[in-house]
């Protein structure tokens, strides 16, 4: 029995100490959440390239509605009113004593929104590279090609988005495999890195075999080069790009509103149009369109339907008012909630080559491209003095009408230095010229 | 036989090998054994008890006394003592006669009504009295847990209770929602909620989010939020099942838990059956009702205030006559409104939180069985209605706890508990849509109508994007959770002799929940106008499902040693555990509803998430525990642990603990009986905290477009390397009882310093992400407990107990390598004040923007505007029994000091319903918003009647003629939060929008406010 007994024991602490052995080992096992940022790494494979450049396409949406809310309200485009957060309406506008806080959403969002899209892109870009060595399968050159070109169009317009916000507080920029940006450049270097980033990008794209990707890159890439050029003021520059790359002349009618868009759908996994919200929506949450629009415009201007008369229940023309601001109508750009928002588009090439020849003294030419733009919506010819500023005049209207609510007045205002004739809707009211950098960043602007 | 003197060899070798020195020559053999034996009984009421444990001193000779209170004993030559414990009652010491043959010794046991004399957990497979315990370890009893009133949920049956906690509920809503923190901040972005334990079963403690964001966009960008009020499933458990809680509140106490213990541990005990006496029922049944508790109360309006809040403001001069126009026309619009309802006042928060809902709850229970098998089972059935309609908590409880001892060696405890919890919380706190209750009522002013009109139909609200009552009406949020726990201990006395023991004991159990979260917005509601008019999406539906398994095991050896000279007993332990979890998050969100339907698939869009959670830890641990005659316990030990969520899942991290209590009363020396009890104490120890799920990981999250999956790289930035954050905790303290076992005072301190936190640091934005997770930093709390019991009055006719409690804590951030930041949910930035983690400063100190020029600019920088730990909390706990029969309970506790962000008076303010809008205050506080957050900053002190009961106790002789069936009557009444005195000028002081927050609390956005209730009761014993 003894024997017995000390044998049961001898097999049970061996047997204990097997298992126990195996029960006390823990297995290293990946995230079931996601794919981690190694692993894709290591394996640089075209569908990860794939997944990660649309990941920038869909990336590069999120907050684009902050974004249009920023530029929209301080340029007295619209109003985003909202009874949950007064900012839209208190800090935007310089309410009183409010000023643009360096630490609240509607300054880290977008500006984080589009640094992340710029990450993305730059992994897109160590992927294009890591790629050529590759087991799976690789991307031809043309192939990698085109993704480094898409890669830097997307980075080249994020990074202009948010120099559009924070204008002379200047830029960071971030390149491949770094885990920090460099330090904060001037506005002018910024817009001329922007540029750079095009140029090198056009040259990928050129050679490149455009074989995925939803946005026609090649067009913004352009379009926006020549924005940019504008921007820097050099118009020349504006005027060889839009001749070397479109058919401006060729563009009319219908076609103006063809270009580059961000697309939204209501699939799974996908994001709706985040700027859409009824025209008819309560103030409690609501884009009201400013009664400037409405009161400055042409009458027989077709651009009016893109704001909407808001009624009661009568059907008769209502009053919207909040925090002491009120209009008629409505904000209706986008018309529902998968409306693409451009990211530029064909009337933007005929009013930018309008701008370079009034800036180069070719006033007839610019008479000439307004006149597309005024006939398309029911406007006569322009009849107006044929001076330079003048034209200039009428192109900055032409773009406050034909780019509502797309993001441009507020940049185009500023950089004809003409902040001071946007309307202030309240007594104490502020026209801002540039947000700050966000306090996150830590750099003290 | 031979079978013993196997073991014996074994023993004996043992022995030798560690206490050589001990190994004396056995005592002469005596001619006739001796026996010893007697009754064991109620020093007052004469009862029997039955299961008191008689024990030999010195020896490990013991035994239990029967159905009649019995016992018998052989004694050892030596014996000379008997010691006598039994739960509740008083330890006594008997000496043993000098005598042969049979003695008989009857020994009568004093209730121990203060708890002195206790049991309480020390470590994982053994039990210690409090009495040599080193660190203060709280227990809170069935009594104080569920018998003063009827709680809710277990989590609101704690509150105030633990000496040296603070715990605040997050929210009014029906079925909880808690947030423990003991003994200070541990940690800024890891777990902050103790571990809780029932039966050994590691509980899920989760907050799981229902997805309801889809609609209110409080947190924009996803659906998990952290505003989504859930609740924390420890709210599942039935309190009525416990027999008691303990609470290990530091690592001093708490290190032979490990790595997630930095916290605290609460170990749970549920009820057991009895040994004697039958079968015994109880049925407790109550019923009440329950109200708002206080009221904010709501803005009286006259035509030009009405015009002048919602109305365009007057033309300026130089208007043109079109712009004159509009605003008179806007102007008008709200004079027709006014005028619509004749000015009338209409009490909104009357109307909507006004609900006098009925509580009810049904228990049943039946306990019995023999000195072998004892069996506990229990049932409930609660159903309780919110203060608002259509909000709700209902429980459906089913327990069997079995205990059945197989042999004198081998034993085993089962127990079985099935859940069925409902939880309709309503749709309550922040939103960026306007369709929460709260945030819609805000913007209701009191001349409106939107009531409904009685047909099924409701007015569109003039002014909100939801009419509340519709939204209350006609959507259902609710959650379901089944839930069944389940653990099994088996325990063997591998052998037993006189002077030792060696014990296997192994452990485990599941956890296992399966909840459904549904929330359905139909298509009616009037905040999908917009949608409706433009052809969006209209109608939303969300629908969570989580399962989750939690399964943990655990083995350990226990040696226990007595030698009699010196009084030496060792308790030595060695063991193991494992633990699992397995969790599984779906939720769906779909809009654009077919009518009337509300399947995920019937709908023109949907979103779905998944996450996923998986954990493995596994440990050993090690304790010595050395008690010299009770004179001096001390304990040594350490726990060594490794956990999949660790950078490295090989490593294996240490906490070490170590304890001294020295009991000055038990020595030769103290001669005086007024103080029986001395007690000075001092223990060290660490625990861990393990990183959040995923902490190690940067990953890529999902996203589609144009139909196409794609990858978009997430925000938070990964830490490959990630540790556990390590708690060091030195505590001492003494505690003192006496006169008779009616004063005993508890006092203690403690030092708590948290290295290596888990940070999670903004990141400069322009890297690409916003967030990473790092080890660094350090936290130091310091405080005081104390606790003091009398009995003032113990005489026949009138016996008052009183328990007085007073603890607080100091913390500090005392190393930080990063720049200051906001806790996370604590708050919304520094122009509304924010929870901010700054070096050299308390992590809960609010920070924010302040006029300090009075120049009405916001331009002057941010400054700590307030605090949110309290300065001090004091708990009174009175019981006054008179003539045995009438017994009133009264639980009070005060909060002194901490402030909330009083976030719901802003939105009253910016919507014109605060109701001192008219007069100078408050419309100077309405102005300074956007250039001062000092106005949001309120103190939330509190002084709370939280319990308070009155039963009477029907008298054996009045029941035993007319029901001869029922073993005991008594009818009662009660209140839960009958009064609450607060200068804070909301529903209530405890609350937090962002739910448990390891740092933040006192967040306030139109919460569910808190009710108080009225209870009857009826229990009786058959």
């Amino acid at each position: 029995m003894t024997t017995l007994s000390l044998r049961a024991l001898v097999v049970l602490l061996i047997a204990g100490s097997l298992v126990g052995c195996d029960l006390f080992s823990i297995d290293d096992e990946a995230n079931p959440n996601g794919p981690a940022l190694e692993d894709v790494l290591n394996n640089p494979s075209r569908d990860n390239i794939l997944a990660v450049a649309a990941g920038v396409e869909a990336s590069s949406r999120v907050d684009i509605d902050l974004y249009l809310v920023n530029v929209g309200v301080i340029g007295r485009e619209y109003w985003r009113t909202s009874s949950a957060d007064p900012r839209f309406t208190g800090d935007l506008l310089g309410k009183a004593s409010s000023i643009l806080d360096a630490n609240t959403f509607y300054t880290t969002r977008p500006w984080n929104a589009r640094y992340r899209t710029i990450r993305n892109a730059n992994i897109l870009l160590q992927l294009a590279d890591l790629n050529a060595s590759a087991d799976g399968e690789r991307l031809t050159e043309a192939e990698a090609d085109y993704v480094r070109g898409f890669a830097k169009t997307w980075q080249a317009y994020q990074y202009l988005l948010n120099l559009n916000l924070t204008f002379e507080n200047g830029l960071r920029f971030i390149s491949p495999g770094e885990d920090a940006a460099g330090p904060v450049l001037s506005y002018g270097e910024s817009l001329g890195q922007i540029a750079a980033l095009l140029n090198e990008a056009d040259g990928d794209l050129d050679g490149g075999d455009a074989f995925f990707g939803i946005t026609d890159i090649a067009f913004a890439n352009r379009a926006l080069a020549a924005r940019v050029a504008a921007y820097q003021g050099n118009f020349t520059e504006v005027l060889s790009i839009l001749d070397s790359a479109f058919d401006v002349d060729g563009i009319g009618g219908a076609g103006l509103t063809e270009g580059a868009f961000h697309v939204f759908s209501t699939g799974s996994g996908d994001i709706t149009n985040p700027f859409f919200l009824a025209p008819s929506s309560d103030v409690s949450d609501a884009i009201l369109a400013h009664p400037s629009y409405a009161a400055d415009i042409t009458e027989t201007d077709g651009r009016l339907d893109k704001v909407q008369l808001r009624t009661n229940g009568d059907g008769e023309p209502a009053t919207a008012t909040f925090d002491g601001l009120s209009t008629q109508f409505g904000f209706f750009v986008y018309k529902s909630n998968v409306d693409g928002i451009p990211i530029a588009r064909n009337a933007e090439l005929v009013l930018l080559r309008a701008e370079a020849r009034a800036q180069t003294g070719d006033l007839a030419g610019a008479i000439a491209d307004l006149n597309t733009i005024r006939t398309a919506v029911g406007l006569g010819d322009y009849t107006g003095e044929a001076s330079q500023g003048a034209v200039i005049d009428e192109m900055l209207r032409q773009r406050r009408y034909e780019l509502y609510g797309e993001g441009h007045r507020w940049v185009d205002v500023r950089r004809y230095d003409r902040l001071g004739t946007l309307p202030i809707d309240r007594e104490g009211d502020d026209v801002w010229d540039r947000f700050p950098i966000p306090a996150t960043e830590n750099v003290g602007s | 036989m031979i079978h013993r003197y196997g073991w014996g060899t074994v023993t004996a070798l043992l022995v030798a090998l560690l206490a050589p020195a001990t190994f004396a020559p056995a005592a002469l053999a005596q001619d006739t054994p001796l026996t010893v034996s007697g009754q064991v009984t109620d020093a007052e009421t004469g009862e029997t008890l039955p299961g008191a444990n008689v024990r030999i001193v010195g020896t490990q000779i013991g035994t239990t006394t029967d159905v009649n209170g019995r016992y018998e004993l052989q004694l050892t030559p030596a014996a000379s003592l008997l010691e006598v414990t039994f739960v509740g009652y008083r330890t006594r010491e008997v000496s043993i006669p000098e005598a042969s043959g049979t003695i008989t010794l009857d020994i009568r046991l004093q209730e121990d009504v203060l708890g002195i004399d206790e049991v309480v957990v020390s470590g994982l497979a053994s039990s210690v009295k409090r009495s040599n315990l080193a660190s203060s370890v709280e227990t809170i009893s069935a009594r104080e847990l569920a018998e003063i009133s009827t709680p809710q949920t277990l989590d609101g049956a704690i509150s105030g209770k633990i000496t040296g906690g603070v715990i605040t509920s997050n929210t009014g809503a029906p079925g909880g929602g808690i947030a423990v923190k003991l003994r200070g901040i541990t940690t800024i972005n890891g777990e902050s909620q103790p571990l809780f334990i029932v039966d050994g079963v590691i509980l899920n403690n989760d907050a799981i989010s229902n997805g309801v964001n889809a609609v209110t966009a409080a947190a924009a960008g996803g659906n998990a939020s952290s505003q989504d009020n859930p609740a924390n499933r420890i709210a599942d458990l039935n309190p009525e099942d416990v027999e008691s809680i303990e609470i290990l509140k530091g690592p001093s106490a708490a290190a032979i838990y490990g790595a997630r213990a930095s916290n605290g541990v609460v170990i749970i005990q549920t009820k057991r059956g009895n040994a004697g006496g039958g079968v015994q029922f109880s049925v407790r049944q109550s019923l009440g009702f329950t109200t708002i508790a206080n009221k904010v109360g709501t803005r009286r309006f006259t035509e030009e205030t009405a015009v002048d809040t919602y109305g365009p403001d007057d033309p300026e001069p130089g208007a043109t006559p079109e712009e004159i126009a509009q605003i008179e026309a806007g102007q008008q619009a709200i004079r027709d409104l006014f005028n619509q309802t004749g000015g009338a006042f209409t009490d909104y928060e009357e109307e909507f939180y006004g609900n006098e809902g009925l509580l009810s709850t049904t228990s049943l229970s039946a306990s019995g069985g023999n000195d072998r098998t004892q069996f506990f089972v229990s049932g409930l059935i609660k159903d309780d209605e919110g203060i608002i309609e259509n909000t709700g908590y209902e429980k459906q409880s089913v327990r069997v706890n079995l205990t059945h001892r197989f042999s004198s060696k081998f034993s085993a405890d089962v127990t079985a508990n099935y859940i069925r919890s409902t939880a309709r919380r309503g749709l309550t706190g922040n939103d960026n849509s306007g369709t929460t209750f709260g945030v819609s009522l805000t913007s209701t002013p009191s001349f409106l109508d939107v009531l409904p009109n009685g047909d099924g139909t409701y007015p569109d609200h003039p002014l909100n994007a939801s009419n509340p009552f519709q939204t209350r009406d006609l959507s259902t949020i609710e959650e379901t959770n089944n839930r069944v726990l389940s653990s099994a201990r088996v325990t063997y006395n591998i052998f037993q002799q006189n002077t030792q023991g060696l014990q296997a004991i192994v452990e485990g159990g599941v956890d296992y929940f399966s909840l459904d979260q549904d929330a359905r917005f139909p298509r009616e509601l009037q905040f999908y106008d917009d949608e409706r008019d433009s052809g969006g999406l209209v109608g939303q539906s969300i629908q969570g499902r989580t399962n989750n398994l939690n399964a943990n095991v655990r083995g350990a050896l226990v040696h226990t040693l007595s030698l009699p000279e010196p009084d030496l007993f060792f308790t030595t332990q060695v063991g193991f555990t494992a633990f699992t979890q397995d969790q599984d998050v779906v939720t769906s969100a779909a809009a654009g509803l077919i009518p009337d339907q509300f399947n995920v698939d019937q709908a023109a869009s949907l979103q779905t998430n998944q996450t996923r959670l998986t954990q493995d830890d596994r440990a050993f641990f090690v304790q010595e525990e050395i008690n010299y005659a009770d004179r001096l316990v001390g304990t040594l030990g350490f726990r060594a642990e490794r956990s999949s969520l660790n950078g490295d899942v090989d490593q294996l991290y240490f906490y070490p603990k170590a304890s001294l209590a020295v009991n000055v009363a038990e020595f030769p020396f103290w001669t005086t009986q007024t103080i029986d009890q001395l007690k000075l104490r001092l223990a060290f120890g660490q625990t861990g905290n393990t990183a959040p799920f995923g902490s190690k990981f940067t990953i890529f999250n999902p996203t589609s477009i144009g139909g196409g999956v794609g990858l978009t790289i997430s925000g938070q930035r990964g830490f490959a390397d990630v540790e556990p954050e390590r708690a060091s905790e030195i505590e001492g303290g003494f505690d003192v009882s006496g006169f008779d076992g009616r004063a005993s005072l508890e006092f203690t301190v403690y030092r708590k310093v948290i290295d290596d936190l888990l940070l999670t640091r903004e990141v400069e934005p322009s890297s690409g992400f916003t967030l990473e997770t790092f080890n660094g930093g350090q936290l130091t709390n310091t405080g005081i407990e104390i606790g003091l019991s009398l009995i003032p009055v113990n005489t026949s006719t009138v016996r008052w107990v009183t328990r007085t409690s007073f603890w607080t804590n100091n913390a500090e951030v005392t190393e930080l390598t990063v720049p200051p930041f906001r806790a996370l949910g604590g708050g919304f930035g520094a122009t509304f004040g924010q929870i901010q983690i700054e070096e050299g400063k308390s992590p809960t100190q609010i920070v924010g923007i302040d006029d300090r020029d009075g120049d009405g600019a916001a331009d002057d920088g941010t400054f700590v505007l307030g605090d949110t730990d309290p300065d001090f909390q004091m708990s009174f706990l009175n019981d006054i029994t008179l003539f045995r029969n009438l017994r009133l309970t009264i639980f009070a506790h005060w909060k002194k000091g901490g402030d909330n962000i009083n976030l719901s008076e802003l939105l009253t303010d910016l919507n014109g319903t605060s109701p001192d809008l008219d007069e100078p205050g408050g419309a100077a506080r309405a102005a300074a918003f956007g250039v001062s957050a000092q106005q949001f900053v309120q103190d939330a002190s509190y002084l709370k009647i939280r319990e308070i009961g009155l039963y009477y106790t029907v008298p054996q002789e009045a029941i035993g003629g007319m029901l001869p069936y029922v073993r005991n009557l008594s009818v009662g009444v009660s209140a839960n939060n009958p009064i609450i005195i607060t200068p804070y000028k909301s529903y209530d002081p405890e609350v937090n929008n962002f739910g448990t927050q390891p740092v933040a609390t006192g967040v306030e956005v139109t919460p569910f406010p808190t009710s108080r209730s009225f209870l009857f009761h009826l229990n009786f014993g058959l």
